[in-house]
């Protein structure tokens, strides 16, 4: 055994050695080598990437979870619209209270007011997206208060003016201050700052499933303060018109008692909803099911760079064995010589398909490289998420090395089949 | 009792096949005993290289028997007969055939790499084969970087790296000139009087003469025979 292997290392030796003798030809071989392992790594790395994402989402969201949004119904005609004030359309009062009568697997609704609104600090202003939720909602998606305190149970009774905001408002806004205990304009009236977040954002499903709007800061405040003093109707200025919309309940965070129930309840959800409202002017979303939906998205990214994959790889597979059936030609007199010297045909197979497994692993190890470098462009030109993880790595030089010896099994057949005598006189 | 290295009995060779078949070899009969030196002599085409090839177990008799050192080798498949090449023959050639991408010790070494020595005793092997020739100051060089008459010198290091029961060699001195040429009979002088059975094609009718023994071919048939009454070498 420990002969064989010797035998083995001696003729990787060789076969490296007669790679470098001929760097750019030994290059040019390994290129559909290259880009199939590029594009492997890639696509694994992008897809493990986006699932750690969705599932740290997940974590996010709770999976006991279930988001129901209040979604701007499509327009109908101009005429119905110019009639009333102010469109209504959404989850209304009448729908939580049927939920939380009707539903025995729901643990506990809890509803969110969203206005959107300008805040102030002295000069600088930004645009907000002003959230009123109920004291458990902050725990309830995981966030932590790095300084100050979290909405509490009395500010909630009070309707007590008070905010919790992100540290990107702090930065945005250009305080330079204590934030904690300063006083905002939200709107036309004032708030007071009593405890900013740790993180600086939610993860984009996070903020995508509970319809956070990605142009606005989240200002978080008492759900009770945001009733009284933004009430359901919100004016939003769209093209010099302002649009106004009336809905009562934007969102509505239902908790199924068991993560089992999630499902069944959403189910349960839909119906009720579906008899209660004319138009589609609302959305369930499931933490549980972002996977496959991301799945989904990712699919034609998948197909597109299989196919990248196993073209690479066939023309890199050719080109391999077109390489390997040249240098045959040219070292037929060293194939003679050997066979004279006693190589068995095994022995020359063996030689001949280890020095392509060589190329092969060569090329995967470049390739690797490449679908590195490729995944750093993508990750900081399209923002998406790349995880590459060994195993990867690892299957891709799998690859690489497998398709090298299956491309060399025919030339090494051929170099074995030679005629050791013809070999021998070969000039 | 002298043995018997070996053993033709009635040897022909045809190339090709049916209506279009040659005979090369038209029925050679031979006995080689044990450290003998023969040479072998005879017009181009005469078969010469034919024969060798044969005695070399790197061709296959179209019809008679071959036994080596006591093994009947006429019969054996690619597999038999790269073995038998690898066990028993060593191979010295007008050419040199060395390996151009292996240094000097890395070619000494390729018959041990089929019979799988472990390394370590691979190099030491080959060192001293190799200061037996007069090379242990070119082991790491490349064949391009020598003269022919230590390329030579090399292929017959490796040819008797394996310890072969017979060292062939066709025309071994046809590329060197005669100084270098007299360097390799020398060593093959050497080899015949520590006891090494040897078999040497030549066209060279002094290296013939010298010889113990001279098999004269002509068109695919022993024509003759000459045997030095007293055998003292060189
Ligand atoms: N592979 C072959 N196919 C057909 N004829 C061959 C082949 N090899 C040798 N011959 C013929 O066999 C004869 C003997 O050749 P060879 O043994 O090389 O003679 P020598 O070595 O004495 O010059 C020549 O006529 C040659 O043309
Ligand atoms: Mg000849």
């Amino acid at each position: 055994m420990a002969a064989w292997l010797g035998f083995v290392a001696e003729i990787v030796v060789l076969g490296l050695h007669n790679l470098l003798r001929n760097k750019l030809r030994s290059l040019l071989t390994m290129l559909g080598m290259i880009f199939g392992v590029g594009s492997v790594i890639a696509m694994l790395s992008v897809g493990a990437g986006a699932r750690h994402q969705i599932l740290a989402s997940i974590g996010e969201l709770g999976v006991r979870n279930i988001i129901v949004n209040s979604i701007r119904p499509p327009q109908e005609k101009k005429g119905d619209e110019s009639e009333s004030w102010a469109e209504r359309y959404g989850l209304t009062f009448r729908d939580r209270g049927l939920i939380e009568e009707t539903c025995s697997s729901v643990e506990r609704v809890l509803p969110v007011n969203v206005t959107k609104k300008r805040v102030w600090y002295g000069s600088s202003r930004v645009e907000g997206s002003v959230l009123g939720v109920l004291p458990e909602h902050m725990a309830l998606f995981g966030m932590t208060v790095g300084r100050g305190r979290p909405l509490s149970e009395l500010d909630e009774r009070a309707a007590a003016h008070v905010c919790v905001i992100r540290s990107s408002l702090v930065r945005e806004l250009g305080v330079l201050r204590d934030p904690l205990g300063m006083s905002l304009s939200v709107g036309s009236f004032s708030f007071e700052v009593v405890g900013v977040l740790e993180d600086a954002r939610f993860q984009s499903h996070t903020r995508k499933a509970l319809a956070i709007d990605d142009r606005a800061q989240e200002i978080y405040i008492p759900y009770s303060t945001s009733m009284r003093t933004f009430g359901t109707l919100s004016v939003v200025e769209r093209a010099g018109q302002s649009e106004k919309s009336i809905v009562e309940l934007d969102q509505l965070i239902v908790i199924a008692k068991t993560s089992e129930l999630v499902f069944p309840t959403s189910r349960i959800l839909s119906s009720i909803l579906d008899s209660l409202h004319k138009r589609r002017d609302w959305e369930i979303v499931i933490p549980l099911e972002l996977l496959q939906q991301s799945e989904k998205t990712q699919a034609v990214f998948n197909i597109v760079m299989v196919l990248i994959a196993a073209i690479s790889l066939v023309v890199g597979g050719i080109g391999i064995a077109n390489i390997m059936l040249a240098t045959i030609t040219e070292r037929t007199r060293e194939i003679g010589v050997r066979r004279a010297l006693g190589a068995t045909r095994r022995d020359v197979v063996l030689q001949f398909l280890i020095e392509t497994a060589v190329i092969g692993l060569i090329g995967g190890l470049i390739g690797c490289l490449f679908g590195l470098g490729v995944i750093e462009l993508l990750v900081r030109f399209t923002g998406w998420t790349a995880l590459v993880e060994p195993q990867f790595i690892a299957a891709s030089l799998g690859i690489s090395a497998a398709v090298a010896v299956l491309s060399g099994i025919y030339p090494a057949r051929r170099a074995a089949q030679l005629d050791p005598i013809a070999a021998l006189r070969n000039e | 009792m002298p043995e018997r290295i070996v053993e033709l009995e009635q040897v022909e060779k045809d190339y090709g096949q049916g209506a279009a078949a040659l005979t090369v070899l038209k029925g050679v009969s031979l006995v080689i005993e044990r450290g003998e030196f023969v040479a072998i002599v005879g017009a181009s085409g005469s078969g010469k290289t034919t024969l060798m090839n044969i005695l070399g177990c790197l061709d296959r008799p179209t019809r008679g028997a071959y036994r080596l050192d006591g093994h009947d080798v006429s019969k054996l498949n690619d597999f038999g007969l790269s073995r038998v090449r690898n066990q028993r023959i060593g191979f010295v050639f007008q050419s040199f055939n060395l390996i151009p991408q292996l240094t000097v010790v890395e070619n000494v070494e390729v018959p041990l790499l089929y019979s799988r020595w472990p390394r370590r005793d691979r190099r030491r092997r080959c060192l001293e084969l190799l200061e037996a020739v007069g090379l242990s100051h070119r082991l790491n060089h490349h064949p391009t970087q020598l003269s022919g008459g230590e390329c030579q010198r090399v292929a017959v290091a490796r040819a008797l790296v394996n310890e072969p029961a017979l060292l062939l060699a066709d025309e071994p001195t046809g590329n060197l000139d005669s100084r270098n040429g007299e360097e390799v009979m020398r060593i093959f002088g050497e080899l015949h009087a520590a006891g090494r059975t040897i078999v040497l094609v030549t066209h060279n009718p002094e290296i013939a003469q010298a010889l113990p023994r001279t098999v004269e071919m002509r068109d695919g048939l022993v024509l003759r025979e000459r045997r030095a009454a007293c055998e003292v070498a060189n």
